[in-house]
């Protein structure tokens, strides 16, 4: 089972897709949820999530905007869309005639 | 002025991380447009992190309390020990003493350095394998004794680098253990009854098999792992 941050993560590399690397995956993350996302907490999430085969992570070209410097690009494998769905799905079963996610989850099977 | 202290800050602390995670992390600080001293919080973040997480694992925990600071005290009692054998049989009293102890005593004081230099070597050996991103931890829980010893030190007629005998061994041990160097099983087993059979003199001794497995265990999990390994 995912945790939080790990869920939040690869839904972020998810709706990046082709363009997922660490930068952008924060700045999604921050823009998405409103919370600042460090890069320690970022990287070490990253390495578990690729330690448990939920992701893959490769060095990127280096851009003049980074400062020459590479990316760590990311992509979710099918092992780590799968343990996404069973997170979304274990939180909206638990969330089912709960007040706050009435009106967002009580419509779903 | 601040600013250029604040990028020789990160520079430095950045150099904390791997080669080319640095290069990336220092990319993605540069992207988002951080301010030097931000960046060097956030590396700093990453580091501890890093070290909290490997703290998680009982290897290092092994390495520094099951080895390192165990380790260096009773091979500093060793060496010592092993440094006044080989003074008395340099004694001419001792030389002028029967051929039949003299051939025994020189016999003794070659199984002890031997003893000394595969507790040494094996201990350094496995330190340096199962704690590799730690190193300098167990290297600080090695060191502290042996600064605490070398202060203390009061027998005059011996030089106070007699207590770092065990040293050159151990830090070949470390550096062999780093490459990872696997040993042959045969030949690790070898190496572990030989160990141990030169300890068996000590075992009627009251309290002797403490000290005595407590140096005696890393050549045995050489063993094992060159089992696995083979």
């Amino acid at each position: 089972m995912l945790g939080e941050f790990e869920y939040l993560l690869i839904a972020a590399a998810i709706r990046l897709g082709e363009h997922a690397y660490g930068a952008a995956i924060r700045e999604e993350l921050q823009t998405t949820t409103g919370r600042s996302c460090s890069i320690g907490a970022l990287y070490t999430t990253l390495e578990r999530l690729e330690n448990k085969g939920f992701v893959k992570t490769w060095m990127g070209e280096p851009t003049p905007q980074r400062g020459g410097r590479p990316k760590r690009m990311v992509h979710v494998t099918a092992n780590g869309v799968q343990a996404a769905k069973d997170f979304y799905e274990a939180i909206t079963s638990v969330s089912r005639g709960i007040g706050w996610a009435a009106n967002r989850v009580g419509s779903l099977p | 002025m601040g600013s250029q202290l604040a990028n020789a800050f990160l520079n430095l602390i950045s150099r904390l991380l791997e080669p080319r995670e640095r290069e990336v992390i220092l990319g993605d600080l540069t992207e988002a447009g951080e301010s030097a001293f931000r960046s060097s919080l956030a590396v700093i973040g990453l580091v501890a992190r890093r070290q909290v997480g490997l703290w998680k694992n009982w290897r290092p925990w092994l390495a520094a309390f099951g080895l390192a600071l165990p380790g260096s005290l009773l091979l500093m009692g060793f060496s010592v020990s092993v440094s006044r054998a080989y003074q008395q049989y340099l004694d001419l009293d001792v030389v002028r003493a029967s051929g039949f102890h003299l051939g025994v005593g020189f016999v003794l004081l070659l199984c002890n350095l031997f003893l000394l230099a595969a507790w040494s070597w094996t201990g350094g050996f496995v330190s340096g394998a199962i704690s590799r991103r730690t190193l300098w931890v167990t290297a600080a829980f090695s060191f502290v004794p042996c600064v605490f010893c070398l202060e203390r030190f009061r027998i005059e007629s011996l030089s106070r680098l007699c207590l770092l005998l065990f040293l050159p061994a151990a830090v070949w041990g470390v550096s062999s253990g780093l490459r990872l160097v696997r040993l042959r099983p045969s030949r690790a087993l070898a190496l572990a009854i030989t160990v141990t059979a030169l300890t068996i003199p000590l075992w009627p001794q009251k309290g002797a098999w403490l000290p005595n497995w407590a140096l005696s265990w890393p050549v045995w999990y050489l063993v094992a792992t060159a089992r696995r390994t083979a």
